[in-house]
């Protein structure tokens, strides 16, 4: 397989490599190194609760197989690739992190999404190009999915041009602030045993990511749900001519596995040239500028199957009515697509489309849902945790700490538990009317050692709240059995002989908020 | 609702269901019902994720009890290794939701070498993917992407599990542990002849989509061929 070749270095580079040649000294260089990188994987942090935020607004599967009306195939292709690019931003997260681990650094992950919204993104400057209203802005709303909110994503993955110099502050595009720590790196002052000092085996291993899942595909159109998928070397006969396709033969992949430099996607950093490769990942996916600065190309990949998140992003709003009336300020290149039919309008949309408020916080919705909020965002919060622990579970066990904390974690509660909450419609106060939808507060769990007990007690306010909400308000009784669910499947879970299913403790992991190597 | 089964009940509503239309006529007539509970298992059999990667007679999701014979209605057990009907593990529905070693199914979400080997996992937490493994589902990541997953099991099951599986239950049985009774054939026998080599059905599963919630597989988009958990 084929990989993207390591990006080159630009004049706008090199002249500041030179620059920082001159004026720096290996330990200033190594502390901006690591703020620098902290920064990113702040920027990464912020893009995730966003992007997830408008995925759960899309409803994928109101219909399904034969059944999928037009709406039903934009809303699964929608999420599809929203979600396609959210999974590349927990990738991007954890590349940054490692690269900063590496260099002995320890990821600040807990407590630091973005304390309010709409939000700008960590050091970026607050005034961006022109929108589809003319507004220049750059503050990024929790909101559902719709053309201005693809504005927003837009305005996050907005590709850098050929003549972009790098920025550690006040930056334009996430491709210039990895193009300064590009050249930090670079610097004489850094050297390839600067990266030596958090080993590898710690770091987050490539064995724990996959490109694509079930939610990251879609499907193309209409299919028949009961023909099989087809074994390896045949193809299932069709026996009617109007028949449908497979399942598997209409579905369609968002990502694809070779949308990496380097030999992998989550690679671990031992030295200068990995922490290159992972930047290189980086910024290609979100961009889409595979070495040398050939910006013409809307995909990421050597095979040229994957489109970048910025090209994802605007092919979704191609396709939407408004795409032809607005004159957004988009860069010249890519060349940004003519308007893709089917054109898909607001009365399709609204059929696929939960009405979530726009920047919700707990604190606005009905007294009886703000513990079921707060268990919301206490998982939010305890999957930030889980990820620094990462970094101090026994290399041995990642695996499997990976799989019971992250993907437990994501998948089996956050995931179940935010698609309950959209059951929910509110009642009363600012949001009433609306669909009530997570909310991705800083809500503090206290030290990380004390974490999982914290949450515990968020579990159990939850269940309290779900009882009662499900005797006040009888329409809501199958989605307060549901939170009392999966709170139980975090916290308490167990199979048939008594082991574990639930989420893991972190607490043999932390001294308060310091962290143990080895854990028990 | 409470007088018509689920089918029926979709038939009247002005927006079909998941699943509808079904395939005219049922295909899988011939076939003993989905059961929804696992029967009684033989002494030191491992438990297994799906349809064909059973280890011995009587070592599938019937369990000693059996399933009816078509043709005389009475209850016969499977004849041997790789001829069972269903999985026999704790039923789950995603990843990581294994309970023990070769239990996990595959296919939604994982890594490529979680995909390329169904049914075939060290341990509790690092299988893949739900039970029974459906004769819809396919990988999404990996060398098998796109083809099916049941079919991998099957391959995977044949050329590595089974070879593994037998010469410890033959190491047992030489040692006593296990009753004689139970034959390990080097070679296994084909799965149910009603499935061919696809795996088992959902329509079969779903008692004729009637029964939906017999099995549920994870994930947003649709495709896991089953009834969603979300």
């Amino acid at each position: 397989m084929r990989h993207d070749p390591i990006t080159r270095f630009t004049d706008a580079e090199r002249e500041l490599i030179d620059r920082l040649n001159r004026t720096l000294d290996h330990d200033t260089a190594l502390a901006q190194l690591k703020a620098l990188l902290q920064v990113a994987i702040e920027i990464e942090l912020a893009t995730i609760p966003i992007y997830l935020y408008t995925y759960y607004s899309i409803q994928r599967t109101i219909h399904s197989g034969q059944q999928v009306e037009p709406s039903d195939v934009f809303a699964n292709k929608a999420g599809g690739l929203v979600m396609s690019v959210a999974v590349e931003e927990m990738l991007h997260m954890s590349l940054s992190s490692n690269i900063l681990f590496a260099l002995g650094g320890w990821p600040q992950i807990y407590m630091n999404a973005p304390a309010s919204y709409p939000t700008g993104l960590p050091h970026h400057n607050p005034v961006g190009p022109r929108g589809p209203h003319g507004e220049t802005d750059v503050l990024i709303p929790l909101g559902k999915f719709g053309y201005e909110q693809l504005w927003r994503f837009l305005e996050i993955e907005y590709p850098e041009g050929q003549d972009a110099v790098p920025q550690d502050d006040n930056w334009d595009s996430i491709g210039q602030v990895y193009s300064y720590i590009r050249c930090l790196i670079a610097c004489d002052w850094i050297h390839d045993e600067d990266f030596r000092k958090g080993e590898a085996a710690r770091q987050i291993q490539p064995y724990n990511y996959s490109p694509d899942n079930t939610d990251t595909v879609y499907v193309s159109g209409k299919f028949d749900p009961w023909t099989p998928a087809p074994a390896p070397g045949r193809t299932i006969p069709r026996d009617l001519e109007d028949q449908y396709p497979s399942g598997a033969h209409a579905a369609v992949y968002a990502n694809m596995a070779d949308s990496h430099a380097g030999a992998t996607e989550l690679v671990t950093v031992t030295g200068k040239t990995d922490a290159f490769i992972a930047i290189d990942t980086i910024c290609d996916q979100g961009e889409g500028f595979a070495q040398p600065h050939v910006p013409t190309e809307p995909t990421d990949d050597p095979s040229k199957r994957e489109d970048s998140h910025y090209f994802k992003f605007l092919t979704l709003q191609a396709q939407l009515e408004e795409y032809p009336k607005y004159v957004e300020q988009l860069p010249a290149d890519p060349t940004p697509p003519g308007p893709i039919a089917p054109t898909v309008g607001a009365a399709e949309l609204a059929k696929v489309i939960a009405d979530y408020p726009k920047n919700p916080v707990t604190a606005d919705y009905p007294d009886l849902l703000q513990p079921i909020s707060d268990f919301c965002n206490g998982v939010f919060q305890y999957m930030l945790i889980l990820t620094e622990t990462l970094y101090c579970v026994d290399p041995k066990d990642q695996k499997r700490f990976f799989n019971e904390g992250m993907h437990r974690s994501m998948i089996w509660v956050l995931d179940k538990y935010i698609q309950t909450m959209r059951q929910i419609k509110i009642w009363e106060g600012k949001h009433q009317g609306h669909i009530m939808a997570p909310t991705f507060e800083n809500l503090s769990l206290g030290t990380r050692e004390a974490s999982f007990a914290a949450l515990t007690d968020l579990g159990n306010k939850a269940i309290a709240a779900a009882k009662a909400l499900a005797e006040a308000h009888p329409e809501d009784k199958d989605a307060a059995g549901n939170v009392v669910y999966y709170v139980n499947k975090a916290l308490t879970d167990t199979d048939p002989p008594g082991a574990s299913m639930h989420l893991p403790d972190v607490a043999p992991y932390w001294n308060g908020n310091e962290p143990v190597f080895g854990g028990l | 609702m409470t007088t018509l089964n689920v089918r029926e009940y979709l038939k009247q509503q002005p927006e079909t269901g998941p699943g509808e239309p079904v395939p005219e006529p049922y295909p899988f007539a011939g076939a003993p019902p989905f059961p929804t509970t696992i029967g009684t298992q033989p002494d030191g059999m491992p438990l297994h994720a799906c349809m064909g990667l059973n280890s011995c007679k009587g070592s599938d999701r019937f369990g000693l009890e059996g399933h009816p014979d078509p043709v005389t209605g009475q209850n016969v057990q499977n004849e041997c290794a790789g001829q069972g009907y269903c999985s026999t593990a704790v039923q789950h529905t995603c990843h990581v939701e294994n309970s023990c070693r070769n239990q996990g199914g595959c296919g939604l979400y994982g890594t490529a070498e979680e995909f390329e080997n169904p049914g075939h996992n060290d341990c509790r937490s690092l299988g893949s993917c739900a039970t029974p493994i459906n004769a819809e589902r396919f990988s999404t990541n990996g060398s098998n992407q796109g083809k099916s997953v049941w079919a991998r099991a099957r391959k995977v099951f044949e050329d590595v599990v089974w070879p593994e599986t037998r010469a410890e239950l033959l190491a047992k049985q030489a040692k006593g542990e296990l009753a004689d009774g139970c034959l390990l054939p080097e070679k296994l026998g084909p799965a149910p002849k009603e499935f061919h080599d696809l795996g088992p059905s959902y329509l079969w599963i779903s008692d004729d989509n009637a029964h939906r919630n017999n099995m549920t597989a994870c994930g947003s988009s649709g495709t896991s061929g089953a009834g969603g958990c979300s």
